[in-house]
């Protein structure tokens, strides 16, 4: 195999990146590899392997586990259009058809035969239901991805690396002449009234650029200053004195995290950002890594310091190859400047931060499927006990993941004066501001960082995002990413002193959590009453039935059967069972998997459901026979003129067997 | 080996379904719910490899003492500690039992979960049963007995993976049976240290693979199908040979190294199908080599010696036993003193007892065995590919004088030989040496140069057809149960040796072959106070044993 010079130079260096374990390379590796040769060949699998003193099948695991990486070639320009929710409202299916028409693409032909290679059989072994479209000319291909994060700018894709947002419809055909130069990022709306700009302060103002000259302009690494003049632990007092609760989906509150770690023990400690931001309806970290990377770097290196962690990795999702090479270059200046490396500022203080890109699994958000990931595997969740990360994270070493938007807030954390101010936003046990990202049938979609709590739902919709479409009416709002449990239009909470509508909810933690959903990642979905809501289910079943790794068995059987029925009854197959079985079987996923996935891909189920299940029945009418009863052989058919038939048996085999006896 | 100077282990109390008991720190609740005779059906769960807790079939209710804000244990009105119950079900598979820890293994939550998981597996399971080699041993189908649903709610199509998949030379993949336990692959990278099987694909289409130019071609592959839990990984020799449940079992030793694995010999009529490793933590564990449990077909060779041959002739009618018996003892007498003993540590030690007794009868002057030496494996293959090393040295058979063999025939002092089970051109004799004795008793199970050249040959048994015992490399005393009857009119060995010493001597008094362990018993020291069925299927540590001093 002949590697070019430069090509092994670039893997050479990625290697150093991870001196604990060179198998963590596997990922870097792979994306080098595909950049150059266009996809990883089997020769590719076996050359990175043997680099990396691994087994071929080490690697072959990894290709077919992380839809980024191709076995086969591409088209000269590849297409990757979102198909996730917000997206799919905005389109996403027409987008594909006109694409391919304009591609000279078959659709109904590639869509026939993956139907097969899903359904029917799995010959090709392709690697995780994600076949490519190819013209016929070679020159493009495209394929269908999951959530890209820009759920406000819906439709998305990415032509190559360049990702290309709001797209129109009646322009799909420019998507195959999509040049570096064309790419976009959406842009943020002037601080609206209501907002409480404090992480993105900086997104959008006009004159502001990435570069680290710019950031210290504006008062940057000050805090960092200010941080190494204090000791770890009082850094650690002051964010838990601010009560931030972790703002990537389950609200831990960071300083009892940090509190986790043991100091001095005999292994390193690891800091992890996460940046693998992909819970559909999210979208904030692209812009704070594309226009203030260096507020995420410092927050970062202020918490190295204070949790004593002297490597850590910024786990950047694949889809963001734009925000990677601004990160790269960011850490570069940070490191010209004395901010990174031996001896920070002359404080003693030792800190390495490299950026680490993951290849499109959203596993990859749960933090020890992520550590998994980083450490060159499948992105397998832990079983937890025993593999809690403070204890045993990265390579078995106390490690701390923590969220781009929750490094950003300890930054700001000490640049308010200390955990005591930064508490005084918001509200008790809801602190500071949160970027809420708004997607969906709303006239302004976007995000809107604000102070937590600080309005209700219906302020948010109506005031903040202009509403839903002129005409349409509310129906139903997913408030924290897909998986959080939907609302319903016109629904009542109970709380413990009121009781409230959907529009009154304050946007906190605990409010939704009480109203049974989730502020989770501060995704909220919006749909309007010309929404199908069995098909916005299906939508995001088929989401987590993609993304379910596989690895324990309720998810990695109940997902795919969840997405089955659904897609079953959209097409007009429903049965009066469905309804019913949908929730059981997403009953029991929830509870019983490894990680939070298994509530992810079910609370969607149960919520829709319950809360819809008119157009749930509506559509699942075809009855279902009962079995053959045992009354009905030859000698009583023959005998009676008629035959009753009985109920069939649907218990366990312990009843079916009793009951039995009874006869 | 005392015990008494060991640290005393710690115990803790666990409630399980409402009985405290105490339990060794250290135990895995599943483990500790096993000894508490409370089964959790588990999947995933080895006890000797690491815990992914991937199946969820082990899920319980666990609960941790309840505490005051002071950290003290609630006490409840039984005098016992109160238990917070968590609301969700736990694995029992990954972690330990810890103090004042509740279980609950039959509550209706953790039914619930047991139906929910067993649902799931099966919904893709081609449920294939009647054409299944695993059915009969199979852990789904146990677990649906007692877990599962009588009818199904899938109307979906199933997905389909790979099926018929030559993983390696010896194990063949059906990846739709396949419940993704991933216990092979925690095999070969823990206990086998060849990483070569792994997970493809994604999701619902997670399949067991490895890289098509890395096959599982290991020595200790077959193990990977013993842990099978389903019928996903089947043995290729073994694989739609016979039904299991036609198979009787019989709990013996292998006899390829001086390891000695405890084995299962499956048969059926006769006729051996497969070869199973048996659990013995003294000695192998649960693991055993493919190279060792395949070695069984020879038993079946159709050119195995199944009568007496005499040579020459007497008459065109094979010679019945005991004429045979008679004329070998005649040559013998007529060679007496000038006889030499070629043994084998392949024996048993009852067979090297009464070799040892034989060569006093005919006044042998040399007797030994045929060593085996290869290389190592580093795992269960011994470099001493005799079984039984240990007992022919025990019992003075093994003497290092195999070289004295040939010499004696060169110099005229040898003019007879007994090969037992050894073909004597592979110890260092040539066609030419055989030509010069007046007279060779041969006993084996297959023809070689020295029965061929034999005036006399006794068809013998094969490790499978024999009772008897050996001692291991680590000094293990283990027994050899017979499996399959031997062929025609073989005889197994030690009866052979009893009737040509009482051929030879006319002394005897063995009718059984517990009267050989009870003779040799008497006079060997090691074996002291033993029987046969003392020795039971795990065998006894001889070493350990305490000495009978006077």
């Amino acid at each position: 195999m002949d590697i070019p010079a430069p090509l092994l130079a670039k893997i050479d260096e990625a290697i150093t990146h991870y001196p604990a374990s060179k198998r963590s390379a596997s990922l870097p590796l792979l994306h080098l590899w595909q950049e150059h040769f266009g996809y990883v060949s089997d020769e590719g699998v076996a050359w990175i392997a043997k680099k990396l003193e691994l087994q071929p099948i080490n690697i072959l695991e990894l290709v077919t586990f992380y839809p980024m990486f191709r076995r086969q070639p591409a088209g000269a320009t590849h297409i990757r259009i979102c198909r996730t929710l917000s997206c799919a409202l905005g389109g996403a299916y027409e987008l594909r058809e006109r694409v391919a028409k304009a591609a000279g693409i078959d659709l109904a032909a590639f869509l026939e035969g993956q139907k097969k290679t899903t359904e029917h059989g799995h010959p090709h072994n392709p690697g995780h239901g994600n076949p490519i479209a190819v013209s016929p000319d070679g020159k493009f291909s495209m394929e269908f991805v999951e959530c890209l994060a820009s759920c406000g700018s819906a439709p998305v894709a990415m032509v190559n690396d360049n990702f290309k947002e709001a797209i129109d419809l009646n322009k799909a055909a420019e998507l195959l002449s999509v040049k570096k130069s064309d790419a976009t990022t959406p842009k943020v709306l002037p601080p609206h009234p209501r907002e409480k700009r404090v992480v993105f302060k900086n997104i959008d103002v006009a004159g502001y650029t990435p570069d680290v000259e710019c950031y210290l302009k504006h008062g940057g690494y000050a805090e960092l200053k200010k941080a190494l003049a204090m000791k770890p632990e009082e850094v650690v007092d002051e964010v838990k004195k601010s009560g931030l609760r972790g703002r990537g989906g389950a609200g831990f509150p960071c300083g009892v995290k940090w509190g986790f770690i043991k100091r001095g023990g005999p292994k390193p400690t690891y800091l992890i950002c996460n940046a693998d931001e992909s819970e559909p309806g999210t979208f904030k970290d692209r812009y704070i890594i594309h226009q203030d990377p260096h507020q995420l770097i410092e927050g970062m290196i202020i918490s190295c310091f204070a949790v004593g962690a002297n490597l850590a990795y910024i786990y950047i999702r694949g889809e963001f190859p734009e925000g990677a090479q601004i990160l790269e270059k960011a850490l570069a200046e940070a490191r010209g400047r004395g901010f990174l490396g031996k001896n920070i500022l002359g404080s003693g203080f030792d800190c390495e931060i490299y950026v680490h890109r993951g290849a499109g699994a959203y596993i990859c958000g749960e933090e020890t499927g992520l550590i998994e990931s980083l450490e060159g595997k499948r992105a397998y969740p832990r079983i937890k006990p025993p593999y809690f990360p403070a204890v045993l994270g990265l390579y078995q070493c106390p490690t701390i993941v923590n969220n781009v938007e929750t490094l950003c807030d300890v930054k700001h954390i000490l640049a308010l004066g200390g955990g005591a101010e930064y508490a005084k936003l918001g509200k008790p046990n809801n602190t500071g501001t949160r970027i809420l990202c708004v997607s969906g049938d709303v006239v302004r979609p976007g995000y809107y960082e604000v102070e937590v709590g600080s309005l209700t739902m219906g302020e948010l919709i109506n005031e903040v995002c202009g509403g839903v479409k002129p005409g349409r009416k509310l129906k139903a709002v997913i408030p924290g990413g897909s998986s959080a449990k939907v609302l319903k239009a016109g629904e009542r909470y109970k709380l413990k002193d009121r009781e409230i509508g959907l529009e009154d909810i304050p946007m906190d933690f605990d409010t939704l959590a009480a109203c049974g959903s989730m502020a989770g990642s501060g995704g909220v979905i919006v749909m309007d009453d010309s929404r199908d809501m069995v098909w916005a289910l299906n939508n995001i079943n088929e989401f987590y039935a993609h993304e379910s790794c596989g690895q324990c068995t309720p998810c990695r059987e109940g997902a795919q059967w969840m997405r089955k029925i659904t897609d079953r009854i959209v097409a007009g197959g429903g049965t009066d069972k469905d309804p019913e079985t949908l929730v059981k079987v997403a009953d029991n996923i929830a509870g019983k998997t490894i990680c939070a996935f298994g509530e992810a891909c079910s609370w969607p189920v149960q919520s829709f459901v319950a809360k819809f299940r008119e157009e749930f029945t509506a559509r699942s009418v075809k009855p279902i026979p009962p079995p053959m009863p045992p009354e009905y052989n030859a000698a009583e058919l023959e005998k009676n003129p008629t035959i009753e038939a009985v109920p069939a048996p649907r218990g366990n085999s312990e009843e079916i067997m009793a009951e039995a006896a009874t006869r | 080996m005392s015990t008494a100077t060991a640290t005393p282990v710690q115990m803790v109390n666990v409630q399980i379904d409402g009985v405290w008991m105490q339990f060794p720190k250290g135990t895995r609740v599943i483990e500790a719910c096993k000894q508490a005779a409370k089964l959790v059906p588990h999947y995933c769960y080895h006890p000797k490899l690491s815990s992914p807790g991937n199946c969820r079939m082990c899920l319980i209710e666990m609960g941790t003492p309840k505490m005051t804000p002071d950290r003290k244990p609630v006490i409840g009105a039984d005098g016992k500690p109160e238990i917070g119950w968590i609301p969700r079900p736990q694995i029992s598979c990954a972690q330990d039992v810890s103090e004042g820890m509740g279980v609950r293994t039959n509550s209706p939550m953790v039914q619930e979960c047991r139906k929910g998981v067993m649902e799931f597996l099966l919904i893709n399971h081609p449920l294939d049963c009647p054409i299944c080699d695993q059915a009969g041993e199979c852990k789904l189908q146990e677990f649906s007995v007692e877990h599962g649903n009588a009818n199904s709610r899938f109307l979906e199509r199933k997905v389909k993976k790979p099926k018929s998949v030559e993983l390696g030379p010896r194990v063949t993949l059906d990846a739709e049976r396949c419940i993704l336990c991933t216990r092979c692959i925690r095999f070969m990278q823990e206990v086998a240290h060849d990483d070569v099987l792994g997970i493809v694909d994604r999701g619902s289409f997670n399949s067991i693979a490895c890289h098509p130019d890395r096959k599982l071609d290991h020595n200790y592959s077959l193990n990977t199908v013993d842990i099978c839990p389903v019928g996903a990984l089947t043995s290729t020799d073994f694989r739609f040979k016979m039904r299991v449940w036609f198979l009787k079992e019989a709990a013996t030793i292998d006899t390829n190294c001086g390891t000695g694995s405890n084995i299962t010999v499956g048969s059926r009529e006769g006729k051996i199908y497969r070869i199973t490793p048996r659990e013995n933590d003294a000695v192998n564990g649960p693991w055993m080599p493919d190279s060792h449990r395949l070695n069984f077909k020879y038993v079946a060779d159709e050119r195995r010696i199944a009568a007496p041959i005499v040579r020459p002739q007497l008459s065109e009618f094979a010679p019945n036993w005991q004429q045979t018996i008679n004329l070998a003892a005649e040559r013998l007498k007529k060679n007496a003193g000038r006889v030499a003993i070629l043994a084998s540590a392949r024996a048993t030690n009852e067979e090297l007892f009464l070799v040892s007794r034989l060569a006093k009868a005919v006044g042998a002057v040399v007797v030994d065995v045929l060593p085996r030496t290869r290389e190592p494996d580093g795992m269960l293959i011994a470099s001493d590919r005799n079984p039984n090393t240990t007992g022919a040295k025990l019992l003075g058979v093994a003497t290092g004088k195999l070289a004295d063999i040939a010499a004696g025939i060169r110099d005229g002092r040898i003019t007879a030989l007994i090969a037992l089970g050894e073909d004597a051109t592979k110890a260092g004799l040539t066609a030419d040496d055989l030509a010069k004795l007046d007279a060779i008793v041969a006993m084996d199970i297959l023809p070689n140069a020295t029965t061929a050249a034999a005036h006399v040959v006794l068809p013998a048994s094969a490790p499978f057809e024999k009772r008897g015992s050996m001692i291991n490399l680590k000094g293990r005393l283990q027994r050899l149960n017979k499996a399959v009857p031997a062929p025609g009119d073989a005889h197994d060995d030690w009866e052979i040796l009893r009737d040509l010493i009482l051929a030879v001597s006319g002394s005897n008094g063995l009718h059984s072959i517990e009267d050989v362990f009870k003779a040799m018993s008497a006079e060997v020291q090691e074996f002291a106070g033993n029987t046969l069925s003392r020795i039971g299927d795990l065998g006894l540590d001889i070493a350990a044993q305490p000495q009978n001093t006077p």
